[in-house]
């Protein structure tokens, strides 16, 4: 069943720590334009907001695989030419980004107004009362949920293998279509399976770790 | 909309004439930043022929539409009114498994979602094809066609993981529902099983409904991944329009996207609409979960 097993688990593992890689640089990405699109939701700019909002709008109803295939396939015929890795990590962390900017505005709006008031009527400034009062409790709220995105983020990353970024679904592939058939149909699904409830579930404990740490009794 | 107002009220004060002309300065200078961005893009893109006509009439010629475009957004439908059903239908099988009486049921509920959900979509569908294809089951002992088979498989696999998904949600939708309600159904002599048909379900569903409706949102974006094992759905489709007329490539895969934002938007702003709907008849514990799940559900 397991034929090869050697050369089986050293291209599983490439794959595994590609899809690894991925998803952490990807989701650094997303943080970062989250975090941009969610100040641009609060600020008293309207053009902002409604630049944010278009942006939201957009990678919310395009399925993540047009957005590869439009990056990669498509921007080449107008110039823009990339590395498909390049690609992988920007469609990535642009699509989750803004899912994680409509996590962190509904973490600031769940925070009872009765705490800025209370910030205020104490004499704090803006500044002090975003940074002091209700950023750090809007932080707690959003753990669970921006940790669920990243576990899902590491199953969106299987699609990169569409545009032939080598990542744990893509070998597993490669291994399947084997031209000399050298590795068993069973074998490789029982190993990439594995793989991935193993990447899941280190990530889901990282998860829960995280957030008992920052758990807290309102 | 009244709720960022009150925050920004109480966050920012009462502007004063200074805070309202910096804000006025913050308002121009952002639009003036998003129109240069958006005129630099444009301009370079017109250097490079983006906008030129015949790159957008070719892949939208009537001939291709009928024979290429209508087709796939049928398909595509098509794959999703059969992927919502199977997963709405084993979203309610496991979700109750999960809460059943029976410990072996419950195992085996909480072994499939917890399963199910931690593998990729793609992997799922194309792994389940693939066996498929060698053990030649549909293939020779049912003689099904290779597009009845992409269909079955791409439907199979949208629905074992939304199903697992949805299950989740509905699990979330009993456990905020008031213990009360099941309680008086017991009280007035119902049994188990008739409690959570007549009692539970119902209430559940309709509490759960935003959250099941913006997980089908993510199952009709997720119908591209028919990709995998070519499936003639929408984005498969832009590619092979995208081929015959090489220089509309981008175009093509353009149209395509539009039609996955307008079918997408149109399905979430039905979320929007019946979320407002509910929201006067809905207990206040069941809303807070609601708020959980949808923000939680991005897959």
């Amino acid at each position: 069943m397991f034929d090869n097993f050697d050369l089986m688990v050293a291209a599983l593992w490439a794959g595994m720590r590609t899809t690894v890689w991925v998803t952490l640089a990807s989701y650094a990405i997303a943080l970062f334009i989250g975090m941009i699109l969610v100040v641009m939701h609060v600020s008293p700019a309207l053009p902002a907001r409604w630049a944010a909002n278009a942006y939201t709008q957009l990678f919310r109803n395009v399925p993540l695989l047009a957005v590869l295939f439009i990056m990669y396939f498509g921007l080449p015929s107008v110039g823009i030419v990339a590395d498909n890795w390049v690609w992988a990590l920007l469609g990535l962390g642009m699509y989750t980004g803004a899912f994680v900017g409509e996590t962190l505005r509904s973490g600031i709006n769940s925070i009872p107004l009765g705490q800025a008031e209370a910030a205020r009527s104490i004499g704090l400034t803006f500044s002090q009362s975003l940074g002091g009062v209700i950023l750090p409790q809007a932080v707690r709220v959003v753990i669970p949920p921006l940790g669920s995105l990243l576990i899902a983020l590491v199953k969106n990353s299987a699609l990169v293998l569409a545009i032939g970024v080598p990542e744990l679904t893509a070998q597993s592939r490669r291994l399947i279509e084997d031209t000399q058939s050298r590795f068993d149909l069973w074998g490789v699904i029982i190993g990439v399976t594995v793989s991935y409830l193993l990447i899941a579930f280190v990530l889901s404990y990282l998860v829960r770790f995280v957030e008992k740490r920052t758990a807290f009794v309102r | 909309m009244s709720r960022r107002q009150q925050e920004s009220t109480v966050l920012f004060d009462a502007l004063g004439p200074r805070g309202r002309r910096n804000s006025a300065i913050a308002s121009l200078i952002s639009a003036v930043v998003i129109i240069a961005v958006l005129a630099f893009a444009a301009v370079q893109l017109n250097a490079e022929g983006f906008f030129e006509a015949s790159r957008w009439a070719n892949p939208l010629d009537v001939l291709v539409v009928k024979t290429t475009w209508i087709p796939a957004i049928l398909d595509t439908l098509l794959a999703f009114v059969l992927g919502s059903v199977v997963a709405l239908f084993l979203g309610v099988v496991f979700g109750f498994g999960r809460i059943s009486r029976f410990a072996l049921t419950r195992w085996a509920s909480t072994g499939y979602v917890q399963f199910f959900r931690s593998l990729p979509l793609v992997l799922l569908i194309w792994v389940t094809f693939t066996i498929d294809g060698r053990l030649g089951f549909t293939s020779e002992v049912l003689g099904w066609s290779g597009d009845t088979r992409r269909l079955t498989f791409l439907v199979l696999g949208l629905g074992i993981y939304n199903g697992a998904v949805l299950a989740e949600i509905l699990r979330a939708g009993v456990a905020a529902l008031p213990p009360g309600q099941a309680m008086a159904g017991h009280a007035v002599g119902l049994r188990h099983g008739q409690v959570q048909r007549l009692v539970v379900l119902p209430q559940v569903l309709r509490n759960m409904l935003p959250a099941v409706l913006a997980q089908l949102v993510i199952l009709l974006k997720d119908t591209s991944l028919g990709y995998v094992i070519t499936y003639p759905e929408l984005l498969h489709s832009a590619k092979i329009v995208g081929n015959d007329y090489g220089r509309s490539y981008l175009q093509a895969l353009i149209i395509a996207a539009l039609i996955y934002f307008v079918l997408a938007y149109a399905l979430s702003k039905l979320v929007v609409l019946v979320e407002r709907r509910l929201r006067k008849k809905t207990a206040a514990p069941a809303r807070a979960v609601q708020q959980i799940e949808t923000s939680a559900v991005a897959e």
